[in-house]
Order: structure tokens, then sequence, then C-alpha cells
């Protein structure tokens, strides 16, 4: 059985290019221009995974009015927004509605692939074997690569596919500083800048603090990269 | 080297708001001092009031004038062709010696001769003093106990009777064993007949009682004739000073058109009988004119008495310049009390007299002048009536004494042709410049009142119109940053006021409303614009991968690298536009994450990092890790350095030499990053922290200009500032950011 990803795109060249890349490496590929005819595609079948944009021609929210419907029709199903939007507000209410991921464009395909890749593994993980023995723990933080939960003294951390593989990346080696470098290729995006990363680190941390307001274990080393530092106790 | 050193318009603190340029203001006066000297203005009105009561003053004064001009002349023509009542021989001769100021008084009753001294001084009225004072018979020892005299007459219709009180210390009378008449104290009166004839008489006394009297030749030593005379009678009673004399001559026996005087002689030592001092009754002993004679005309009196004009003197004069009849007198009959009692002096009164007094001052209450007017004045008369009586027209003219101003008119009399004397009319005019003062008073008043009242109004008006414009000016200051960053869109001061400074308000309520709508487009701009640029960027990288990905043997084509590379280039372009455009917005946010940073520290971690990743240049930290605490956001302040540091590296010389160093000062911290390489291009040395602003020549380098206007952004929010200048020699670029210290309390 075919992998069936749809993508929500209203402009036919990315939409094509996508499709092409996707198809090329063995993926069902469904494209859709606009809400309404994803909206019909959905209520028929759903797919195993959805790509969607933000905005869809006139429709300025109409990827988060899809990934709603999505969502109430599926929990575990994987979305990816893929947009040209690098808002707080957008990246927040992408979280709200639990999507996965959130990739700003201009996006290498060759990243988006594995990105598809690796959130269609771990929605397998999530619908065959629930919760099995891939966590790693550091300290006070339960890491499951398979599932992709991250959670801080018990209580899970809502992380995108990009802030979990820069925890993980981090606390793969706690006390080392992971340098800018790294971590840009962590995240999968190409070439990233700092500004980018340290957006990243901020919005973690952010997450960490509203579950702990003592939480300080990522480290900036400023001019270089991030530690993830380890418990003292 | 001006051109060569840039400072940006940063904001440390305490430092000057840098605005727009504004153009020179020429100096002037606030709205509120403008207002206040144009109610000065009004200061023209009671000036102008002033001005307008003068005038009418010259008016009413040429009124009175001529109302006293028609009095005169119909006082002169009643009594015209009447010369019966100037005929020579009647009348009265009124008066020997000085002139005096009142008229004698004329009694009905005769006075006894030897009635007491004290019934005479009753009945003769006020009395004149005679002193010796700079006259020259007393000599320069002159003593007033010595010799004084106090003289005054009186009439009936058939005597004169003139009394005298003599102070003298020592009396002496005549010895009858002596056959000289000069030794003793005695009176001489001098008669001068119309005719001019002389007739001199002695008046002696043997003791107290009747003076023996005898006609004497000029020497007064010698008799004319050696029979005491009948017809003049006198006494003497010695008194505690002196001695009083009465006097009784009947007016028959001067004729009329007489003058008279007398002259009291004073010997005060009983044995050497020398004549000590001798004080005259005549004005000036060395002009030895006799006084007039006023010879007053009872029936002419009568005419006249009910012509009684307010204030005013009435005198009918005949044409041997005598004074007929007299009625009235140009002082006010009641003296008002202008002199307030000095009990109950609170300080308020005190301070209400004092305004008085001002102003009195000012305006010379003509009440007051009256003390001016001299009560003799004969000599002008004359003078006036000199012409009238000689040329025979009617004369008038105004009198200045001080502040005391006369109208004098004067009218000849006619009869048959011939001009048998003159009407004088003397009035005050001061009671009628009363009446003016009044008005003047009672309109400075009312003036003075509207006065402060407008001043006080317009000093309302326009502290309230300052204070609404300044309020307007600094909600206008307000709603702008120094860099011109609006801060709001509305002026809510005064927004709703109906004039024109509420218009001028919602004006600029308007204004910053359209200025705020364009502001808001162009900070969306970068955001749009990459939004915009990120669909087709996305479109063309992902073509690029497909086309490699389809075509393998691709990979390595040179074509294709390059347009990857300009893909790469163009992302970087919109990542920084986009940085920029959200760094605002981030530092505001961020503002409160601020926490206390050893920037050494933090340098010097960054340096290392720096080192790290540029093999290719050196990058040195230059100081000693001496702390340097900062109020800071730790990242921001990477960033800004990330900024510097990029900055001094793509204007540096490949493999040149950036130094940063950190020199801490009082109160604040200097963060210096030194390079080598070209100096600031002279053409954007002044805008070189502003956005967009590049000096990059590389073509193949992405430079927006937005490096060193992010870091200024940083130092801002962090109150710092920044400037760069040329190294000595231009040996490269040194960019110093000054941050304020933590002040240790």
């Amino acid at each position: 059985m075919t992998t069936i990803i749809a993508v929500v795109e209203d402009d036919p060249d990315q939409r094509e290019n996508y499709s092409d890349v996707l198809t090329a490496h063995g993926y069902e590929v469904r494209t859709y221009p606009d809400r309404p005819t994803a909206e019909a595609a959905f209520n028929l079948e759903l797919p195993d995974l959805a790509m969607l944009d933000i905005m869809l021609g006139e429709d300025m929210n109409g990827g988060f009015d899809l990934c709603m419907q999505l969502r109430n029709m599926s929990s575990t199903l994987p979305i990816i927004f893929l947009t040209a939007r690098d808002s707080d507000a957008d990246r927040i209410s992408s979280q709200r509605m639990t999507a996965w991921d959130y990739i700003t464009k201009p996006v290498s395909l060759e990243f988006l692939v594995a990105r598809v890749h690796a959130l269609l593994k771990i929605s397998d993980q999530l619908q065959t074997a629930p919760a099995e023995s891939a966590t790693i723990s550091v300290g006070s933080l339960e890491l499951n690569e398979n599932s992709m939960l991250v959670h801080w003294k018990g209580q899970p951390v809502n992380l995108t596919l990009t802030e979990f593989w820069i925890i993980e990346s981090l606390t793969r080696n706690p006390g080392h500083v992971k340098t800018y470098d790294g971590l840009s290729d962590v995240t999968r995006q190409g070439l990233v800048e700092r500004n980018t990363i340290n957006g990243y680190i901020r919005r973690i941390r952010n997450k960490f603090r509203t579950l702990d307001d003592s939480f300080d274990r990522i480290q900036t080393v400023h001019g270089t990269g991030y530690k993830w530092e380890q418990d003292s106790t | 080297m001006s051109a060569d050193s840039a400072r940006a318009s940063g904001r440390p603190a305490g430092a000057k708001k840098s605005g727009p340029t504004v153009p020179a203001i020429r100096p002037g006066l606030k709205i509120r001092t403008k207002l206040l000297l144009l109610v000065s203005f009004l200061l023209v009105i009671p000036w102008m009031g002033y001005e307008s009561v003068r005038e009418m003053e010259k008016f009413l004064l040429e009124g009175q004038e001529q109302a006293l001009e028609l009095t005169t002349q119909g006082i002169s023509s009643i009594l015209g062709n009447r010369s019966e009542l100037f005929d020579s021989e009647i009348g009265v001769p009124e008066l020997a010696g000085a002139t005096l100021p009142n008229l004698i008084k004329e009694i009905d009753e005769p006075l006894a001769i030897d009635a007491p001294a004290e019934s005479w001084a009753e009945a003769v009225g006020d009395m004149v003093s005679f002193t010796g004072f700079g006259l020259y018979e007393c000599g320069p020892d002159y003593r007033p106990d010595s010799l004084a005299v106090r003289h005054a007459m009186t009439i009936d219709s058939t005597m004169i009777f003139a009394y005298f009180e003599i102070d003298d210390d020592i009396l002496v009378f005549r010895n009858p064993d002596l056959l000289s008449l000069d030794t003793n104290d005695q009176i001489r009166l001098t008669i001068q007949k119309k005719s001019g004839e002389i007739l001199r008489y002695l008046l002696t006394p043997e003791g107290p009682g009747r003076l023996s009297v005898y006609l004497m030749k000029s020497n007064w030593r010698e008799v004319v004739d050696g029979e005491a005379l009948r017809d003049i009678a006198g006494t003497i009673d010695p008194d505690d000073y002196g001695y009083a004399v009465k006097l009784r001559i009947p007016i028959a026996f001067l004729g009329s058109g007489s003058k008279l005087k007398f002259e009291i002689v004073d010997v005060d030592d009983n044995q050497t009988r020398e004549i000590r001092q001798i004080i005259s009754t005549e004005p000036d002993p060395f002009l030895h004119k006799f006084g007039s004679v006023r010879l007053v005309t009872p029936a002419l009196a009568k005419l006249i008495q009910p012509l009684y004009v307010s204030e005013a003197n009435i005198m009918v004069w005949d044409q041997f310049f005598r004074v007929r009849a007299q009625v009235g007198s140009v002082f006010p009959s009641i003296r008002e009390g202008f002199g307030r009692s000095p009990d109950e002096q609170s300080f308020l009164s005190s301070l209400e007299d004092r305004f008085l007094a001002f102003f009195e001052w000012i305006l010379r209450n003509p009440a007051r002048g009256m003390a001016d007017m001299p009560t003799d004045s004969s000599r002008e008369d004359r003078r006036l009536l000199n012409k009238v009586i000689g040329e025979g027209v009617s004369l008038s003219e105004r009198r200045r004494y001080g502040d005391a101003k006369l109208i004098v008119t004067a009218s000849p009399i006619w009869a048959a042709g011939q001009i048998q004397g003159a009407v004088l009319v003397k009035q005050s005019a001061n009671k009628l410049l009363t009446l003016q003062y009044e008005t003047l008073q009672r309109f400075t008043i009312l003036f003075l009142g509207v006065f402060v009242f407008l001043a006080f109004a317009i000093l309302v008006f326009s502290t309230r119109l300052t204070y609404r414009v300044g309020k307007l000016q600094r909600e206008t200051e307000q709603a702008a940053t120094a860099e011109g960053r609006l801060l709001k869109d509305r002026i809510r001061a005064g927004a709703r006021s109906s004039d024109e400074l509420g218009s001028l308000t919602r004006s600029i309520s308007a204004l910053l409303q359209n200025l705020g709508q364009y502001t808001r487009y162009l900070e969306k701009l970068p955001d749009t614009l990459a939004h915009e640029l990120h669909n087709p960027l996305n479109v063309v990288n992902s073509s690029l991968e497909n086309l490699q990905y389809n075509h393998q043997e691709l990979a390595d084509d040179k074509h294709l690298q390059r347009a990857r590379n300009g893909v790469g280039r163009l992302r970087s372009i919109i990542t920084s536009l986009t940085e920029a455009a959200s760094l605002k917005e981030a530092l505001t946010q961020e503002q409160e994450q601020a926490e206390p940073i050893n920037l050494p520290d933090l340098v010097r971690s960054c340096v290392e990092g720096y080192q790290a990743a540029n093999p290719g240049h050196r990058i040195i930290a230059n100081f000693k890790d001496s702390p340097a605490q900062i109020m800071g956001v730790p990242d921001r302040l990477a960033q800004m350095l990330d900024k510097l540091v990029d900055n001094a590296i793509q204007f540096g010389t490949p493999n040149g030499l950036i130094v940063v160093n950190i020199q801490p000062s009082d109160e604040s911290v200097d963060l210096v990053i030194v390079n080598d390489g070209p100096p600031l291009p002279p053409d954007i040395a002044d805008r070189l922290f502003d956005p967009m602003v590049s000096s990059a020549r590389d073509a193949r380098k992405t430079h927006l200009g937005l490096g060193l206007y992010i870091v200024r952004l940083v130092a801002e929010s962090h109150r710092g500032a920044v400037s760069a200048q040329n190294r000595d020699g231009n040996r490269g670029v040194e960019v110093t950011v000054a941050l304020p210290l933590i002040v240790n309390r």
C-alpha cells in the first residue's frame, strides 16, 4: 500500500515541484490548490500525511482551517505547515493545532523529503507500537526518538519536529557545546542563519518555561552555540 | 577630517534628543507676552481721556471767561453814566500805609476814645503786624520784643479809628522839661492831601492817657504851631508788653483822596533819649511813597452787593486807581477738609491714602491749588487796569499762581464819554477744575477697573491658550520618537474643542493617522516583500533541486551551481530584511528580559566563537577581564557583536587584524571594534548607522546595509550610543558602542 501525501498549495509551480520530488521518492501525492477542493477530498479519504500552506489564494488562514478539520478527523495524522509566513503568532497557532512541523519557505526539497520520511516513521510508530523503550533520559528530561515525545519532569513538552531534533542534538552530549553550524545541520533546512537558530532556542526555552519557571538547562555559549547543562544532582 | 568621522544619533542617557533638523527659530515673544503687550495698548485710553478732559478744560475755561466778561461788562454798564458814584468827594478814605488785604470794616456806632483797648481791638478786627525786620530804621540789632506793631483801622460815617498795639520793652514818656520833641516814644502821622500837600502830626504822650498832637515841620523836631490840635484825638494805654494807642481822625479833616502813614518811634533810654528804631506802616521806606487810601463808596458797595458771584471778587475802581467798592472773594467760602483724621489708620487705609496721594500728584487736584492763590494781586490788577482805564477797552486774562488759576476780566465804566473807572472781576478757575478733576478721577477708577479686568481676562485666556498649545506640542512631540517612529496616531488634548486650535489638533491627528498608516505600510513592507519573494524563490529553489535530482549528471554543472548561489543570496537578503524589520518590535518586547551581564565575559566568549568560525581572519580580544557590569539582553548583545564583527570582516582587508576592545569609564563602557582596511567613505559617513546604507562594492556579496543599523537598534535599546571613525592614518575603521554601566548605589 502506497503512502498518500496531500499537498495543499495555491502556487501550481511549487505544488508540482513538491509533487515531483515526493513522487520520485515513491509516495503517492495528491495536490489541491485551495481549501474547498482539499476539504472535499479529505472528507472522502484521509491522507497519511498532509503538507499545508497557510495562505491559500485569498483565503488568508485556509491552511489553519484545514489543519483543524484534519485534526478533528484524526489525532495522529502528521501535519506539516510549509509556509512563507515566519511570525511567532503563526508558529504558536500551528502549535495549538498540534501540527507536527512548521517549515518556512524556501525549503530544500532534499530536507523536505527527509522530514516527511521522519514524520511518517513516527506516525507509524505511534499507530503500531505505542511508546516502547526507545526512551532516553537525560536528568529530568525524557526523550522518545520514535514517538518524538519529550517529557520534562514527567510533563509532556509539545515540540515541533525541528525543535525536537535540536533538543535531541543538544542532549546527545550534555555539557558539550553544540555549534551554530552543527545546529544548522540538525534543523535540516539548508543554510540557516544564527538568528534563526536563536529563534528556535528561544521558542524551546519558552515552551519549557511554561511548564517550569526555573528551566535553565539550555545555556548560551555566545558566539559559538548552545549546550545542554547536566542536572547538578 | 570632519568628514572622516561620524557619530550616529544614538540616545545615551542624558543625550540630547536629535529630531529632524528644525529651521533656525527667530527670537520672539511668547503668545502670552504678546497678548499682554496688546492689552498695554489700552493704556492709550486714559491718555486720550486725559487729553480730552484737558480740551474740555480749555473749552470750559473759555466759557467761564466769557461768562465773566459778560458779567463784568454788565456791571460796568450798570455803573455807567452814574458819575455821582465816582464823585471824588464821596467816599471814605480807608487805609493808610501798607496795602491791606481786606477792606476796612465799617462800623455803625462810633468808638469812644476812652473806651478800653479791648473793645477797640474787638471792633477793628484782624490786625496787620509790622516788624522791623529788614527795615532801615531798626538797624541790624533789631529785636521783636524791643519793638513790634500791630495795627488796624475802622471807620464809621464821620471818623477813622486807628488802633495800635505796640510791644515795647521800655516805655519812655515825654519829659515836659525838655524842649525837644523827639526824645520819647511817639507816633508820627503823615497826611498827603489830594493836592500833594504834606502835613506831619506828632502824637506824643506825657503819661498814660491823652496824647498831645502837634503839627510839625519836616524835621520832626520843631512845631509849626505851638498849639495842640484838637481835631485828632488819641490816648495811650500802657500794658504788660508795651502800650496800646487809640486814634480818632475825622474824615473831613483828611478830605477825599488823601493818603496817610504812621510811624512808631521808639526811645528806650531815659537818659540819652535817643531814637532807637522807627517802624513805619508804609510798604517800603526807601520809596517814600504813601500807602494808597481806598475810598469806599457805600452807595457803590450797596449797588454791587447783589451781584455776588460764587468764588469771585468784584472790585470797582475809579479813574485814580482807587478801589471804590469790593464784594466777594476768590476763595471758597468753606474750605473742604481734605486732610483725613489721622486716627484709625489701618494698613489698608494708609495704602488707600498713599494711592490717593499718588493720584492727586498725577492729576494735580485743583482744590489743593487754592493754597497757591495769592492774597494780594493788586500789582497785576493795576497793570490790567492801566490798560482798561487808559485805553477804554475790556480785557480779560488768565493768571496762574502755581496750581491756582485765576480768571480776571476788567471793563471800563463810561460816563458821558469819559472813563470814570473800571470793574475788575476775578474768579478762581479751580472750582471748575475741581469738577474736571472729579470727572477724571471717576473715569480713571472706571478705566483702572476695566483695565485690570481685561488684563486678568486676557492673562487667563492666554494662559489657557498657552497651556493648550503646550499640551498639543507635548503630545505631538510624544507622538513620534526621535527616529521618527510613530508611537501614537491620535492627539487627545483638546481634540473636541471647536476653535482653530481644536481643528489644528484634529488636523494633526489626521496627519498622524495617515502617517501611521503609511508607516505601518512601510514597516510591513519588508515582511510583505519577504513573504511575496519567498514563494517565487521557493519555486526557483525547488525547481533547481528537481532539475538536479532528475539529472544527476548536472550536479557539477557550473550554471546550476551559480543559480543555486544566486538563490542563496536572495534568501539571505530576505532574511536580513525580515530580521531588521522584526528586530525593533522584538527589542521592545525583550526590555524586561534585561539582566546584569559582565560584558568582558560575553565578548570574550563570542570572540572565541568568531575565531573558530573565521579562520581567515585574526580576531583578537584585547582587554583585561576587569568586570564591567551592564544591564542587557545577552542574545541581543551577542547579535550586535556578530554584526560588528561581520562588518569589520567584510570591510577589512583579507587576513587583516580585528581587535575587540573594552574600555570602561566612570558611567559607561566602550566596546570598540577596530579593523585594518580602507577608511569610511565620506559620502555615507553621516548615515552609516541608518538602514540600507552601505559602501559595499563587491556585487557578489550580499550587503543591504542593515548590519550597523541593527547594531544601532540594539545599542539604543540598551540606552547606548554608537559611533564610527577612521583610525589614525586611515589604516582602518574604529566602531565604538558606548553602553551605560550599572551604577552601584
